[in-house]
């Protein structure tokens, strides 16, 4: 309602947003209706076309991208959320003193430029002589998914309080059986969205994996970078698309679970960044 | 479930994931080739997965720095790389290169002599061409209506904002000190700088520096007169036939992209098997043709189409190929190019 008569009163604020909406959104939207184009460059407009979202299904590099990409994205999903839960579930436990500087330092990853990140894990995995190539890309992900994975948990958690498992275990229930019964079932939007959000930053990391890859790990979005020096095709643009619609879907769905898990509280968070 | 087992089963879950993730193929030799994109034709790499039953993985890189990082940084097991002239000069100098086995290249007989024995890699020690161009002048017929033929005609003031240059310092200078008829690779001080005088007054000239999307401008027709390499003007050509292209008469600067492997390679007889099977005549005339790049092989013009032979930007003749020079590592005197480059775009 506030916001309503802001903008009644105020026509510059709703031009400010507008322009602010239109300065993110208009690239975007230029890929996803250059995708569509029925010509090789992508300067001109010359009608409307699917073509190059069939041609990407015959590009047998794009295709082996794409299998890496999910190969990565769902290993590291898996394990930076079991990882990431169990953090978080750990710190609620804590009572320490030096529970701030541990919580710091698992946030640390979120702020940590990607550069930095990238730089310091490949100098780590050429110190022990990995080979680089899936399993190190892998590596990586669940390094940064981890703190996002352990934000989304603890945030979910905040919001749960202490009286049910105090509750469980005046009730006889095992330390496991709590956790299994009680803790895990209301914490489980939570689990749910840091696995979505750890998915898509995997499927969209470009900069770490870049640093990271090897033979037979290059994913969608290092294929995306090497192919650009040829000039952009509408075949990229489509590709560009397919994975901008999946990041949003992936989004919105992580923001949903986290507000149906809390309607019954009637609040709604936000995803913390 | 009680809690260890329910661990348990997580934690073996977890570990056959990764494994899986490690060896995605199944005990096939692999050859491990890093190079540009789409820099093969997908036919051939299958054909020579099928006759050797072996894995081609193909990765890509986008520039020669980005390749040499990789190599540099250890741990990536490439097996074939495909570094430009300049670099395999650099990866020689800095011992990143494993001398290749001409003896089972039989095939690198049919490489023209042209590109034999480059200066970059004296008796193709550590390389062998895969494809090349040339720097020239791509220009539209509709505005340039005189044929130009050499780099002075950029200077024309009737092309005042219509001049499209690479953007790249040595090509551009190198363009500059072949116009006054010097090497492209002067390390002269005094050649450098009358070089960069001259360039300035280009400037006024200059729509853009643009190395990436030069082409899309002169196809756009934003741009009327470039400078072009051959592979890029046949494909600008494509699109708008009213794209013409020369190599002029002062002479100009080539390239080349080579076959290289890096050391340390584990399959280094498996790299020189895919080599002297894409040098194979018959091979090679399918691969080109389909990639639209120069075939370094002669005896693949019997195989090769009317309009790939017929194509002149990506056929140059001898007489073109002729003038043209390798750019050559300057030494120190790379920071001189860089400085006097960034003093031009800034225009000082």
């Amino acid at each position: 309602m506030k916001s309503n008569t802001l903008n009644r009163k105020n026509p510059l604020l709703s031009i400010h947003s507008f322009l602010m909406m239109a300065f993110i959104y208009i690239p975007v939207i230029v890929i996803i209706v250059y995708s569509f184009n029925d010509s090789r460059l992508s300067m001109s407009w010359e009608g409307f076309t699917f073509d190059w979202y069939l041609s990407l299904l015959d590009n047998r590099n794009v295709m082996e991208a794409l299998k890496n990409s999910l190969i990565i994205a769902l290993t590291s999903t898996i394990v930076s959320t079991v990882l990431g839960t169990m953090a978080a579930i750990a710190m609620r436990k804590l009572m320490s003193k030096s529970k701030g500087a541990i919580a710091g330092l698992l946030y640390m990853p979120i702020v940590v430029p990607d550069i930095i990140m990238g730089l310091s894990l490949l100098v780590l995995f050429s110190q022990l002589g990995l080979d680089l190539g899936k399993t190190t890309v892998i590596i990586a992900h669940i390094t940064f998914s981890i703190s996002y994975v352990y934000v989304i948990v603890s945030s979910r958690m905040a919001n749960m309080g202490n009286q049910l498992e105090e509750a469980a275990s005046d009730l006889g229930a095992t330390q496991w059986e709590t956790f299994r019964y009680v803790v895990l079932p209301s914490i489980w939007p939570g689990v749910i969205a840091g696995a979505l959000i750890a998915f898509t930053l995997s499927i969209d990391d470009f900069l770490i994996s870049f640093f990271v890859a090897g033979p037979n790990s290059s994913t969608l979005p290092i294929y995306i970078y090497s192919s650009v020096k040829r000039g952009i095709s509408p075949e990229i643009n489509a590709l560009c698309t397919i994975m901008i619609l999946v990041s949003v879907a992936l989004i919105i769905l992580a923001q949903w679970l986290l507000n149906r898990g809390n309607r019954e509280e009637k609040k709604t968070s936000m995803l913390p960044f | 479930m009680n809690k260890k087992k329910w661990f348990a089963v997580v934690l073996t879950g977890l570990f056959a994931l990764t494994l899986l993730a490690g060896c995605g193929n199944s005990g096939k030799e692999t050859l491990n080739l890093y190079s540009w994109v789409d820099n093969f034709d997908e036919d051939m790499i299958k054909k020579f997965e099928e006759e050797n039953n072996v894995k081609v993985n193909y990765t890509n890189f986008a520039n020669n720095e980005e390749l040499l990082a990789k190599l540099k940084a250890g741990g990536a097991d490439y097996d074939l790389i495909q570094p430009s002239d300049y670099m395999v000069a650099s990866m020689i100098k800095q011992d990143l290169l494993e001398p290749l086995d001409l003896n089972n290249i039989p095939n690198f007989q049919y490489v023209t002599d042209r590109f034999k024995n480059p200066e970059y890699d004296p008796d193709n020690k550590y390389s062998i061409i895969y494809t090349s161009g040339v720097t020239g002048i791509a220009y539209n017929k509709k505005y340039v209506t005189e044929e130009p033929k050499h780099w002075e005609d950029l200077w024309n003031a009737k092309y005042k904002g219509k001049v499209l240059l690479l953007d790249d310092n040595r090509e551009v200078i190198g363009m500059s000190l072949k116009k006054a008829g010097k090497s492209n690779s002067s390390t002269n001080d005094e050649e450098i700088s009358a070089a960069v005088d001259d360039l300035r007054n280009l400037v006024p000239n200059v729509l853009a520096f643009d190395t990436d999307s030069i082409k899309q401008k002169m196809i756009a027709e934003e741009g009327w007169i470039a400078m072009m390499w051959s592979g890029d003007a046949a494909f600008t050509q494509a699109e708008n036939p009213d794209i013409e292209f020369v190599v002029p008469e002062e002479g100009s600067t080539i390239w080349s992209d080579n076959y290289a492997i890096p050391k340390g390679a584990k399959n280094k007889a498996l790299a020189e098997k895919f080599i002297n099977f894409m040098l194979d005549p018959q091979n090679s005339a399918k691969n080109y043709e389909s990639i639209g790049y120069s075939n370094p092989v002669t005896e693949a013009k019997q195989y090769q189409s009317e309009e790939y032979n017929n194509n002149h930007m990506i056929n140059l003749t001898d007489d073109e190929l002729g003038r043209t020079e390798w750019l050559l590592d300057v030494g120190d005197k790379i920071q001189m190019y860089d400085r006097f480059w960034s003093e031009l775009k800034s225009g000082r």
